[in-house]
């Protein structure tokens, strides 16, 4: 790989060295004396839960908030950026989590805006050129004349780490590039991070996966309540002893207990196909069984049919063929309101898109599948003080933190609200549970509690069916596996049978036991 | 630091006061751009504002004729809070008025003076809700099953019903035709037992009606079980066909209902105030007024009837300016601004506007700490 940039080596060596630094906001210290080393040509992974203070840290970095007190060397030189611009032209870029691209222009156009040494005329083809040029030597590549809203998210996240290639950003910070990629993507994407240390550069990449931080970073600074906890080398460090250190105890993730026996089959689907949004069959002929107290787990690529098996389920979306079995009752073509009322629970993957009402209160949402019975409504009417106290109840016994009177559910974080769905779910002593990737995106924490609520409600003996890309997860949870790919069941096994590869095979579609 | 740009934030929860408070100040910052113009146009604001306000507020006339016009406004600004409420956007409570007029004035003229009045009455008003819920029922219906744009329908069928009412006046021998004027034609009175009593000077019950109507309004949608899942689906449609909720038959019967309080509105004031389908009495575009009404009470059906109040006084002070040569359009001007300025006051209420690194105001939002 061609050195582009000759990385200044100053003193002691350091793209970055932060010493003391604190920024409270509103009284909140988001960052307490955080000190923090970044050398030149590493990845150096932030880790933390979420509220650990990584965005915040990230953001000083990037010149978008100012240290209330503590040091800010920046390769050897104190700095006190005022913008993301001083510490852009320093250098340091960031991806947000939010992109910040400007959907109507091209990749082309977006790498050069705010490009200010362009000259009086812009030629499309140079720009293109220069565009098409820098994606293929770092592994990123997008179509340079392509609009920016054509593009999926993985490729806009590819725009944004191109913007800052070129304009040739030594530190790029990315903060949790990999919540919104597939497997695959991110693999891609930890190559292009390699690459541009191996270059010389540094990266700071923001997560809290335990297994990718391993995998793609040299160095890891825990954050754990904004401070620092301290920093390893990942060699030497098991994902044990950085979860230790993100959370403060040791923290085992719960795993099922086998047992010997399972009650009678309470979901059976036979034969069942399920339509997709475009009219194609998503889900082709698929039979299984769930028992009372069994966790059957769902293996598979993201997209091969797992949203429209849970849609076909329950009710959302009506299966063109076979037939769902709830206690040997035919619940095929019943509404999803049936599907609730018989004893069904849905976690979806979507929690403010489908699972909660986003500008609904907390309270609002614990009864959004009880409120049509008493006590939440009596006649016509609703009753707002049953609402009031089962939330009360709830919020308490399923830890659910943030929640004031009023306040619209989407302002909790991503934790809290997966808690609150379990908890609506839950609560209605289903006799089945559904639920599609259940702890996507939240820290271990709120993962260890989902995943309590999740085992606890086959210890009751609810008929769970756990749809999961989480092969750990999964391998964690089910009692029975079957494998989903291109909307068929291409595999099932007993848990005890299962392992990453084999499973992974089944998914990649290069195996079929069912031939 | 002093180049730096301020900062826009999400602002979780707005505070009762401020909720209360932005609007209140929308409608001074109305009242102060209209006091630029009418300075500029060389007038003093001063005396044209407190010739409207003794217009609307000065003797029992104006103050019963204020009443009169708030009526229907406080009506047609329900039927605007109930629809866009549910992001139904019913564009059309003006056609569905003038149709709730055409309703009730024909039911009125039919029944004649057959039936007693504790009869007739109600069903000259309740003609008036039909009327427009059928009017509402054609963008409604297409809306729900077929996917069509209600903005769009709504707006169109505002320039029919106009057109369907001069129509009926003017351009055919249709029973809401008064045959015995010949010179300009009008329309044929109600007769007295389609008429709602007066108490105030011209001032008659239908405000009663109106009042209570917006109270109902209000329980139905924050009290009852129809209304929680009215708002389920204003919130997030996918996440009420996820809770069981039929998302097409709630957003069919909102749709209706806000036609059929539009409709209401008409028929109050047909069967109030002006006592005949006269079009130059009806065409006082009540029903986009009804608009700004909902925006300014911020959709809350309670909130409508002070703001319909207040829009009713200009209304009723428009015409007074005359008599002091400034043009009764300033009024249609400061209601204009009004709503510019209700709208824009929702960004501050929706998000905090502050300075960067001054920290003294109460934590929000998870963006700094996630």
């Amino acid at each position: 790989m061609a050195m582009t940039k000759a990385s200044p080596h100053s003193g002691d060596g350091l793209a970055v060295r932060l010493r003391g630094v604190s920024k409270s906001f509103y009284g909140v210290r988001a960052n307490d004396s955080v000190d923090f080393d970044l050398a030149w040509g590493e990845v150096h992974t932030l880790l933390g839960e979420n509220g650990a203070g990584k965005s915040t840290l990230c953001s000083i970095l990037a010149g978008l908030y100012r240290p209330d007190s503590g040091e800010f060397l920046f390769d050897g030189e104190p700095q006190a950026f005022k913008t993301p611009k001083d510490a852009f032209a320093a250098g340091i870029g960031m991806v947000y989590q939010h992109f910040r691209l400007v959907a109507n222009l091209t990749v082309a156009e977006n790498l050069a805006l705010g490009h200010g040494d362009l000259g009086v005329r812009i030629s499309q083809k140079d720009l293109e050129a220069r565009a098409a040029a820098l994606g293929e030597r770092y592994g990123l590549p997008v179509d340079p004349s392509a609009l920016v809203w054509q593009l999926s998210v993985g490729e806009q996240q590819r725009v944004e780490i191109l913007k800052l290639l070129y304009r040739d950003a030594r530190v790029l910070i990315l903060d949790e590039p990999t919540a919104v990629l597939t497997p695959q993507e991110a693999e891609q994407l930890f190559k292009t991070m390699r690459q541009m240390a191996a270059e010389g550069r540094s990266v700071i990449f923001v997560s809290h996966k335990l297994h990718e931080v391993i995998a793609v970073s040299d160095r890891v600074t825990v954050l754990r309540a904004g401070k620092s906890v301290g920093a390893v080398a990942t060699a030497d460090a098991s994902p044990k002893d950085l979860a230790r250190m993100m959370v403060g105890r040791d923290l085992e993730l719960p795993t099922r207990e086998a047992r010997d026996s399972y009650g009678d089959a309470v979901l059976a689907v036979k034969n069942m196909s399920v339509l997709g949004d475009r009219g194609n069959e998503a889900v082709h002929d698929v039979s299984f069984e769930v028992r009372s107290g069994e966790v059957v787990g769902v293996a598979g690529v993201s997209g091969n049919g797992q949203r429209e098996l849970a849609y076909g389920l329950v009710g959302l979306r009506p299966p063109t063929a076979g037939t769902v079995l709830l206690d040997g009752d035919d619940v095929t073509a019943t509404s999803v309101l049936d599907h609730i009322e018989k004893g069904f629970a849905y976690v979806p993957q979507s929690r403010l898109g489908m699972g909660l009402g986003p500008g609904l209160t907390t309270e609002d949402n614990l009864g959004l599948k009880a409120f049509r019975n008493p006590p939440f409504s009596i006649g016509p009417w609703l009753k707002a003080a049953a609402f009031k106290e089962q939330g009360a109840t709830l919020i308490d016994r399923y830890d659910i933190r943030g929640v004031r009177p009023g306040l619209p559910i989407r302002l909790l974080s991503g934790g809290n609200l997966q808690k609150a769905l379990i908890a609506r779910e839950v609560t209605l002593e289903p006799k089945v549970l559904i639920a599609r990737s259940p702890t996507r995106g939240l820290d271990v924490g709120a993962t260890e509690a989902v995943r309590n609520h999740v085992l606890s409600e086959r210890d009751r003996g609810t008929a769970v069916l756990l749809i999961s890309e989480d092969l750990d997860e999964l391998l964690a949870l089910s009692d029975r596996l079957v494998v989903m790919f291109d909307g068929r069941i291409v595999g099932e096994m007993p848990a005890e049978d299962a392992t990453a590869e084999n499973l992974g095979l089944l998914m990649g579609g290069t195996v079929s036991e069912a031939g | 630091m002093t180049t730096r740009r301020l900062i826009v934030e999400p602002r979780g929860l707005a505070s009762a006061r401020l909720v209360v408070l932005v609007p209140v100040l929308s409608v001074l910052a109305a009242l102060v751009l209209g006091a630029v113009f009418l300075a500029l146009t060389g007038e003093n604001p001063w005396t044209v504002y407190s010739k409207m306000v003794d217009a609307a507020f000065g003797d029992s006339r104006g103050i019963s004729e204020t009443l009169i016009s708030a009526t229907p406004l406080i009506l047609t600004g329900v039927a605007a809070a109930v629809a866009f409420k549910m992001l139904v956007w019913n564009i059309g409570a003006e056609g569905q008025f003038l149709f709730g007029a055409i309703f009730a004035a024909g039911v009125g003229i039919w029944l004649g003076d057959g039936l007693p009045a504790i009869i007739a009455l109600p069903l000259v008003i309740l003609a008036g809700a039909v009327g427009g819920a059928f009017l509402a029922s054609i963008s409604a219906i297409p809306r729900v099953y077929l996917g069509t744009n209600e903005i769009i329908t709504t707006l169109m069928l505002n320039f029919i019903a106009l057109a369907f009412m001069n129509y009926l006046i003017f351009g055919s021998n249709s029973p809401w035709r008064d045959s015995a004027v010949s010179t300009f034609p009008q329309g044929r009175p109600l007769p007295d037992s389609g008429r709602i009593p007066e108490f105030f000077n011209r001032l008659d019950y239908g405000l009663f009606v109106a009042i209570a109507l917006a109270v109902v309004a209000w329980v139905m949608i924050e009290k009852s079980r129809w209304g929680f899942e009215v708002r389920v689906v204003g919130d997030s449609a996918n996440t009420a066909r996820y809770a069981g909720i039929g998302v097409p038959r709630k957003i069919l019967g909102v749709f209706l209902l806000s036609g059929a309080f539009a409709g209401l509105a008409g028929s109050l004031f047909v069967a109030g105030p002006v006592g005949a389908l006269d079009p130059r009495s009806l065409d006082l575009n009540l029903g986009f007024t009804g608009i700004i009404v909902a925006a300014l009470a911020r959709l809350n059906p309670i909130a409508v009837v002070p703001v319909a109040v207040l829009m009713g006084a200009l209304n009723n002070a428009g015409p007074s300016l005359q008599s002091i040569g400034v043009p009764p359009e300033t009024v249609t001007m400061l209601q204009g601004a009004i709503l510019v300025f209700a709208v824009a006051g929702e960004f501050f209420i929706a998000n905090r506007v502050r300075r960067p690194d001054k920290e003294t105001t109460v934590a929000t939002t998870g963006e700094a700490t996630a």
